[in-house]
């Protein structure tokens, strides 16, 4: 089922792509209806996918070919055609349906619920002018979520303008009470890297120039808090084709990548992939990273450090002149897919210092600045103990001991280092990139809407 | 012997004459100077303690410390006294040194590391130099020029002068002709080898029991300029005299020594500069103190220096060839420019008629050039005569 959606979306983006060269828009609603019909012993599966708005003019469903349709459901079987009232209600929001298809699969399963919602989130986070419908109906129960984009941000090379969902889901911390907190991302762009392409690929058609454009995401943003203490808990890497409809199914090649990264030159202690569960259920490949083992009680004392995550979006681009007709350019995207393993197994060396590379770019500002300061405090402290200690002016020393309600001075370097590490931690510093709002006492929640399956 | 033989009391009566004027200002400005008295050990450690204090008091009232330091490099801070030079005023604007700002904590944090250092050197009443403070904490530090800067920051702020901080810094000046003194070690320093000159010492304020009977002190901008005259015997010829040089622009401690020979001997002192705004404007920080040490000029300057050549007026006068003349540059009159809007060159209209002089000329003459009229015309015929008939300015 997953396959028909995605051959359905990288039909509208690269409809859309031709157009976007002449510079229109590319928002619109998508909308993805699933529902089940009760047979006399087995359930199918009925979807719907339908499109509206600017992003998909120029499709004319009259004139899609038979072939065409058939060439992007190949194992699929007609179904009956949705409720109008749902389309009805996606048509007030986005104008005339332009595209509407419909297929049925066997084997219906409630799992199918949240491997779509999967799907169809990962693929709002790169077409983050889309906004997705998406309605699960199995038995009685009804699942609905609308991907809406709060904050989307540009992140574009010169082949290809991304317009990415940077929105932060992470709630801001209690302390953050007149500052400001970014609500937002800001992603940086990779360098593209060539792939060659593999013999077996090449057999099966493949040919022109083949490359991957890396971005990267680190959430929450603290630029605004310089000083403050972060750790980076998770790693997740989602890989999409050149229409950039997510590429489906757990990748091995990025299951085993940890293996083969210098976690110590990106400042990491350690990275593991996380479990196959893990992985079907958010998307792409998800790293968990190692934490450091705090042996220094003072340390644990200190402000808890704000947990981040790095999201890293692989484009696969491919240019080949003599693929121009969409339903070549479908076939071309389902073979790089099919062949993405070997792409990436054949490219091991170059892809694996790719990741590394954009990895330690993206933490080194900012494990940079947390260096900074830790080394900055450690010698503001000794330098300061040192001169309380060796003094033999009794009226300082008890001014200092009596400032901090201390009695000696070695519960005075414990007080000072404490003291230090909380009026610095809460810098703020405003920034114009960041997406800053005073923060709310109860910001509104995205979560989806939905009666339990 | 000196150069003129039995003519030694009219080779020096210019000098002589300009020795009494100047001592009758110096009755008169006995009052302005300053006496600079040793600050004591218990002084300076109470000034660092007061620092670290309203650092703990900071942190105890849950507010991120931060340091000011006067900014020295802004003119907006200077005010002109004629009898001390350029001096930093009170109220002076700062510069705010953050202990929670990426930014500035490095800076801090070095400020505070040179703290434990001056305060361990006083503590122990010993003596280290700024390269010995850099070397112990490179990675800190990052350059020289840093704990340089530190150092006299920490002195501003302090209001005390650096050598009390027993931070020394190593010299890089010279000194020849009749002077001898010990230095605080013990050391006897004697100034009269004809061949040698001496480093100046590294600590100006250790020197003791300074005998000299030079009728004056001659300050030569450029090494190359003073190595001439070395190798000329020019304090031989012109006997006795005392000349120096600071290689360029003077660092502190030769600032040091033309003042300590001022404040000892109250003899003339006479600049030996280029004729170019460079070697006007070094001229000028031995005379008027520099923006940057303007914290401290009561102990470095000399208002009483005087310009002796190679003056604008002179290379007309004596017809140094035009092939040996330089164009001034456009940096050259920028700085021209700038030297004339000083506060200091109003109360030198001399010195205002021979740089407007050069402004009109557009050239610039190096000492060198007068080599194209004779190759000892320096030392046998210009500076005497320059001596003898009183052509400073």
């Amino acid at each position: 089922m997953l396959r028909e959606i995605q051959q359905v979306l990288r039909f509208v983006q690269l409809l859309g792509k031709r157009r976007q060269q002449s510079g229109l828009n590319v928002k619109g609603g998508l909308l993805v209806l699933v529902w089940t019909e009760t047979g006399p012993s087995v359930q199918s599966l009925n979807c719907a996918v339908a499109a509206a708005g600017p992003w998909c003019i120029g499709i004319n469903m009259k004139a899609l070919q038979p072939d065409l349709k058939e060439c992007m459901f190949p194992c699929a079987c007609p179904c009956l055609p949705p409720d109008p009232e749902e389309l009805c209600a996606f048509t007030d929001l986005y104008g005339s349906l332009r595209l509407l298809l419909t297929f049925q699969m066997k084997d219906a399963s409630p799992e199918w619920c949240a491997r779509i919602e999967t799907f169809l989130h990962t693929y709002s986070l790169a077409n983050a002018k889309i906004k997705i419908h998406f309605k699960f109906k199995f038995s009685q129960q009804t699942f609905q979520r609308d991907f809406s984009v709060k904050i989307k941000n540009k992140a574009g090379g010169n082949q290809r303008s991304l317009i990415l969902d940077v929105t932060c889901r992470t709630q801001p911390p209690e302390c953050v009470k007149k500052g400001c907190w970014c609500q937002g991302g800001h992603p940086v762009l990779g360098d593209r890297l060539p792939l060659s392409i593999p013999p077996a690929a090449m057999d099966q058609g493949l040919f022109g120039e083949l490359s991957i454009q890396a971005v990267t995401l680190l959430s929450p943003c603290v630029l605004q808090y310089p000083n403050l203490p972060t750790q980076l808990t998770h790693i997740q890497v989602l890989v999409y084709g050149p229409s950039n409809v997510p590429v489906t199914g757990p990748s091995t090649f990025f299951q085993n990548l940890p293996a083969h990264l210098d976690c110590q030159e990106v400042g990491l202690h350690g990275l593991h992939c996380s479990s196959f569960k893990d992985l079907v259920h958010s998307g792409g490949t998800v790293y968990t990273v190692e934490q450091e083992n705090c042996e220094d009680p003072e340390q644990e004392s200190s402000p808890a450090p704000i947990r981040q995550s790095l999201l890293l979006y692989i484009f696969l681009q491919h240019s080949d002149p003599f693929t121009y007709q969409l339903s070549d350019m479908m076939a071309t995207e389902v073979l790089i897919e099919r062949h993405l393993e070997d792409i990436l197994n054949n490219n091991k060396q170059a892809v694996t210092k790719a990741v590394q590379t954009e990895l330690k770019n993206t933490l080194k500002a900012q494990n940079q600045r947390k260096k900074k300061m830790r080394s900055a405090a450690e010698v503001i402290l000794g330098s300061s103990l040192s001169i309380v200690s060796s003094s033999s002016n009794m009226d300082f020393r008890n001014a200092c001991l009596h400032s901090m309600k201390m009695s000696d001075t070695y519960d005075l370097s414990a007080s000072l280092r404490e003291s230090l590490r909380r009026v610095t931690s809460w810098k703020f510093t405003p920034k114009n990139i960041c997406y800053s709002a005073q923060v709310e006492e109860y910001p509104e929640s995205d979560e989806p809407t939905r009666t339990e399956i | 012997m000196s150069l003129m033989g039995s003519s030694v009391a009219e080779l020096f009566s210019a000098i002589d004459k300009l020795r009494a004027e100047l001592l009758n200002n110096v009755e008169v400005l006995t009052d302005c100077q300053r006496v600079e008295g040793e600050i004591s050990h218990g002084e300076i450690l109470s000034l660092i303690e007061n620092v670290i204090l309203g650092i703990v008091t900071s942190l105890s009232k849950d507010e991120a410390p931060f340091l000011a330091l006067p900014d020295r490099s802004n003119w907006a801070n200077i005010s002109f006294d004629s009898a001390i030079g350029l001096r930093m005023t009170l109220g002076s604007s700062v510069t705010t040194i953050r202990s929670d700002c990426p930014s500035s904590v490095t800076k801090f944090a070095q400020i505070l590391k040179i703290f434990v250092v001056i305060y361990k050197l006083v503590q122990s009443n010993s003596y280290a130099t700024k390269r010995d403070i850099y070397y112990n904490n490179t990675q800190l530090f990052g350059s020289q020029k840093t704990v340089d800067s530190i150092v006299d920051d920490i002195s501003c702020m302090l209001k005390v002068p650096r050598r009390s901080l027993h931070v020394l810094a190593t010299s890089k000046g010279l000194i020849s002709g009749d002077l001898c003194y010990m230095e605080e070690d013990g050391t006897r320093i004697d100034c009269r080898s004809c061949s040698a000159a001496a480093a100046v010492s590294s600590n100006i304020a250790g020197i003791r029991n300074i005998v000299s009977h030079a009728k004056f002190i001659m300050i030569v901008e450029k090494d190359a300029t003073f190595q001439r005259l070395l190798d000329d015997d020019f304090c031989t010829k012109l006997s006795p005299c005392i000349m120096i040089t600071g290689k360029g622009v003077p660092d502190v401690n030769s600032r040091l020594m033309v003042r300590k020979l001022w404040d000892t001997l109250h003899i003339p002192i006479l600049a030996l500069v280029d004729a170019d705004p460079h070697g006007i404007e070094i001229m000028c920080i031995y005379k008027y103190g520099s923006v940057s040490m303007s914290f401290e000029a009561h102990s470095l300057t000399v208002p009483s220096v005087m310009w002796l050549g190679l003056l604008p007026s002179d290379l007309q006068r004596l017809r140094v060839p035009e092939d040996v003349l330089i164009p001034l540059t456009k940096r050259d009159e920028s700085k021209l420019s700038s030297l004339l809007k000083r506060p200091y060159l109003a109360s030198q209209p001399e010195w205002q008629k021979e740089m407007e002089l050069m402004q009109q000329s557009k050239v610039k003459a190096e000492i060198q050039s007068l080599a194209a009229i004779a190759p000892d015309f320096l030392t046998n015929i210009y500076l005497p005569n320059k001596l003898r008939y009183g052509g400073w300015v």
